[in-house]
Order: C-alpha cells, then sequence, then structure tokens
C-alpha cells in the first residue's frame, strides 16, 4: 500500500511548483487583510486531491491498479491515507505562515482564535471530502463535482430561506457549551467521519468494474 | 504439459454484449496468440483473468490458483500491459519504480532502468510528454520488471514503429527461454503473431470460434481462389467459409493437402492470420 500512497503524493508534487505560487499569493493577500489563508488552503488541499482524481480517471488508473497486488484492497486506502497526510501538511502549513503573518501584522499571537480557526476550517474540509470521495467512485469525478456543487449552494440556499423563518439562537445557543471542548470534538468528528467516509468508498469500489 | 492459465466457461453479460462460455488453456512455455476484432472480448476476457470486471461466471485458474481467492498471489507473478491503462501521465518514470518496489516483492530497479535505458527513454520526463510508442514501451518495461511468470498483454504493439516492435517481440521470445513462463498476447497486429505464437485463439462477438496451433493454422489452412464455376462444383463440407470479391471466390479450407488431393488443379494459398480473421468474420457458409 505505501506505493500507492507514494503514487498520489507523488502526483501532488508534480503540481508543487504551482501550490508555492498560490500559497505565496494567498500569503500575500491575508498579509494586506483581504482574505485569510486559513481558510483557503485547506480547500485547496481539497482541490489537490480531487485534481489527483481526474489524472486517475483520464489515464484509466483504476482498471490498473486492480491489476496490481492487491491493488483493488488499497488503492482506496491509499487515497484516504493521502488525503490525511494533505490535511496534516496543510494544517501544520497554515498554522506557521498564520502565526508569522499575525506577528507581523499585529506583534500579536491570538493562539487560540488561529487554532479554533484552524481546526473550523479543517473539519469542513474534511466533511466535503468525506462527501466527494464516496460520490467521485460512484458517479466519476466530474458528475460529483456537479453533484457536490449543487449540494453545498443548493444547501446554502435552502438554509438561507429556512433561516428567514426559523430562529437558530437557541440551537447555536446549545453549540456553545461545546467551545470549550472544540480541540477534542473537532479532530474526532474529523476521524470518524473520514472513516465513515472511507468504508462506503471501500464497498463502492470492491464492486466496481472498471 | 503443465498449464499456467487455464479458463473454462467464462461468462459475461453487458446490455448488448456477452461472453459466453469462453475456455482456453495456455500451457507453461507457450505464448498464444489471442485475436478478434475490436468488441470481440478480447479485453473483457483479460479483464476477467485480472479480476478487474465482476459478476462473471465460470473458473479461472492461473499458475493453478483460483484468480479471485489467491488474487493477491497470482499479481504478484503476472506482468500486465492494458490498452491505455496505466499510470497518471503526471507522473515520471523515476515515480513508477518508486512506487513499484513498494508494490511488488520482486520489483527489480535494476532491471526497470535497463530497459528504459534499452528503450531510449527518459527517466525524469513526465508519461504525458512521451509519444504513443514511448508510452507503450514504458508500459511494457514496467510489466516485466519484477520478474513475472505470466505476460497478460492487451495490444502491447501498437503505436511501435517496425525497429520497435522487433525490438518487443525478441524481448517477449526471451522471456518464455526457461520453459517456466508464458504469455497471452492480444493483438491486431497478427504479423506479429505469426512470428512468435505459439497457440491461436480467435474469439468472435463473445464467443471462441478457433483455437489451434499456429502452425497447424498456418500450415494445414488454406486459401483457395477461384471462379463461380470452379466454386459450385465444391461441397459444403470441404471448406470452412467463403467470401465473394469482385473478381473471384476465396474459400477458406482446413487442410490444404486433402483439399488438392479432391479438386485437384485449384490454387491454394498459404493463408495468414488475417486472412483468416477476415474470412472467419465476413465470410459465409
Amino acid at each position: 500500500m505505501l506505493g500507492l500512497i507514494k503514487k498520489d503524493l507523488l502526483m501532488i508534487k508534480s503540481n508543487l511548483k504551482i501550490l508555492v505560487i498560490l500559497l505565496f499569493v494567498y500569503g500575500f493577500m491575508t498579509y494586506q487583510g483581504e482574505m485569510s489563508l486559513l481558510f483557503v488552503l485547506p480547500f485547496m488541499s481539497v482541490m489537490i486531491m480531487i485534481s489527483t482524481f481526474s489524472y486517475d480517471t483520464y489515464n484509466k488508473w483504476d482498471a490498473y491498479v486492480c491489476s496490481l497486488p492487491d491493488g483493488r484492497k488499497n488503492s482506496v486506502r491509499a487515497k484516504y491515507l493521502a488525503t490525511i497526510l494533505l490535511i496534516i501538511a496543510t494544517t501544520i502549513i497554515i498554522t506557521i505562515l498564520s502565526v508569522v503573518i499575525s506577528y507581523i501584522q499585529t506583534k500579536v499571537i491570538d493562539f487560540e482564535n488561529i487554532f479554533s480557526t484552524i481546526f473550523g476550517a479543517v473539519f469542513a474540509t474534511a466533511l466535503l471530502q468525506s462527501f466527494m470521495y464516496p460520490s467521485i467512485y460512484k458517479f466519476g469525478v466530474e458528475k460529483a463535482r456537479i453533484g457536490i456543487f449543487i449540494v453545498v449552494f443548493g444547501g446554502a440556499i435552502i438554509c438561507g430561506i429556512i433561516s428567514q423563518f426559523v430562529d437558530f439562537k437557541p440551537l447555536l445557543q446549545a453549540l456553545d457549551i461545546l467551545e470549550n471542548y472544540w480541540m477534542i470534538i473537532f479532530p474526532l468528528a474529523i476521524i470518524v467521519i473520514l472513516y465513515l467516509s472511507y468504508k462506503i468508498s471501500g464497498c463502492i469500489y470492491k464492486k466496481k468494474e472498471y | 504439459m503443465e498449464n499456467i492459465l487455464e479458463v473454462k466457461n467464462l461468462s459475461k453479460k453487458y446490455t448488448g454484449f456477452e461472453l459466453k462460455n469462453i475456455s482456453f488453456e495456455l500451457p507453461k512455455g507457450m505464448i498464444m496468440g489471442f485475436i478478434g476484432e475490436n468488441g470481440a472480448g478480447k479485453t473483457t476476457t483479460i479483464k476477467a483473468i485480472l479480476d478487474i470486471i465482476k459478476n462473471y461466471t465460470g473458473e479461472i485458474k492461473v499458475f493453478g490458483l483460483d484468480n479471485r481467492k489467491d488474487d493477491k498471489k497470482i499479481k504478484e507473478d503476472v506482468g500486465v500491459v492494458l490498452d491505455d491503462m496505466f499510470f497518471p501521465e503526471i507522473l515520471i518514470p523515476n515515480d513508477i519504480n518508486s512506487i513499484m518496489k513498494d508494490t511488488y516483492k520482486n520489483w527489480d530497479s535494476n532491471l526497470y532502468f535497463k530497459y528504459l535505458s534499452d528503450f531510449d527513454l527518459p527517466k525524469n520526463k513526465q508519461i504525458k510528454t512521451f509519444s504513443k510508442g514511448m508510452r507503450k514501451k514504458l508500459e511494457i518495461a514496467t510489466a516485466l520488471s519484477h520478474h513475472p511468470k505470466l505476460l497478460i498483454l492487451d495490444e502491447p504493439t501498437s503505436g511501435l514503429d517496425p525497429i520497435a516492435r522487433n525490438e518487443v517481440i525478441d524481448i517477449f521470445q526471451d522471456f518464455i527461454q526457461n520453459e517456466e513462463c508464458s504469455i497471452l498476447l492480444s493483438s491486431h497486429i497478427t504479423t506479429d503473431l505469426e512470428h512468435i505464437a505459439d497457440y491461436i485463439t480467435f474469439i468472435n462477438n463473445g464467443e471462441i470460434l478457433l483455437q489451434k496451433t499456429c502452425d497447424e493454422l498456418l500450415g494445414k489452412y488454406g486459401i483457395v481462389k477461384c471462379t463461380e464455376s470452379e466454386f459450385k462444383k465444391m461441397d459444403k463440407s470441404d471448406f470452412i467459409k467463403y467470401r465473394k470479391t469482385k473478381y473471384e471466390y476465396e474459400v477458406l479450407v482446413e487442410n490444404k493437402k486433402e483439399f488438392s488431393k479432391k479438386y485437384g488443379n485449384n490454387t491454394i494459398d498459404k493463408i495468414t492470420l488475417e486472412d483468416l480473421m477476415v474470412l472467419m468474420i465476413k465470410g459465409v457458409k
């Protein structure tokens, strides 16, 4: 399986130049106060992983990998492990950059604010990936991309409409109770969601014909 | 003779296409040419052998082991070239070495780089910059570099120029020299198969039409070219199929010598695999 994890990481490495340039651009924009690196980078990591699916599809990798020893069994596992490694790497990079930028801008580092925002962003990223991967394995990368776009934006519109008629304040107040436990809740939730997603993707991949 | 690959009653249904009771055996030390027109079922059969497709019936044994139960063990010793299915093209040949040494127990980096050098392939250029022929060579190098005992090759020589094809065919012939290794080779370039195949399996519309040794096919079978009146004198049981062309009748016969004895004065040409395919598919009885 190590070989298959390497394959995804080497694919990411092939696009490293572009990633470093984007990192500097977003870092500069964050420094200028125009946007937050904390939100952009985790979503960039989603796009990076989706691009590996696109290359896999284009070169019919999934058929080829099934001809390798334990290829079908390990392919999905490797993709999720590469994702986790990328999430960890992204978290480390944005933490360092955020601390540096925050220090340059204000000479004060608000660790709690930085970490809670990072965990929130990484949680949202993991959630998005957890929905996307099974959809990609089931419907293919193009259909899944459109599907997720519809679900995310459709969901946002529906929530917006509902919020006009329903008072969410009690729910948000209830969530405030969790405020002191986010350091435990976010990582745990990420692990559980990714694990469930991995199991669903595994079931789909096991039965799929290429 | 011990078989390295046995396919028994392999069947698989798709909408509009069906693989029907495919059976064949590939002995050790032999090369089997797997021929048929596009969509005949060659790739589907290969995918079933490799368990890439699902929900097929029948029995497939590789090295005497069940292809589904002993999947991992089998694949450690099988080298594969699949038509247009390979590593993502943003990778470079060096990456493939790095990935494969953690995939196959017997991966031989030195052998892989030797093939790259023999094929004049760059190690550090992305696959997407390669020509079709270069990609094919890279796929062949990758298939051979873990010392497999069985090669399953789907169109391995398509896109190669005659010199590269010759080079690759020599490699395939060397591969079976120890008489322990075998090759299942699906190809449209039937002249290559005439040079190297020991057996020919001909599939059409999901069914095996013919299975013979290559020597028997090329030595015994023949094409009679004759006029309409000569054709009308022939007994239907004496030929397999015939085809009416603009100027003459082409008649496929199973035994040149016997036919010659019976009908004497007809010209009987040696058959090529291409002639055989055309007459078997386009001809009528």
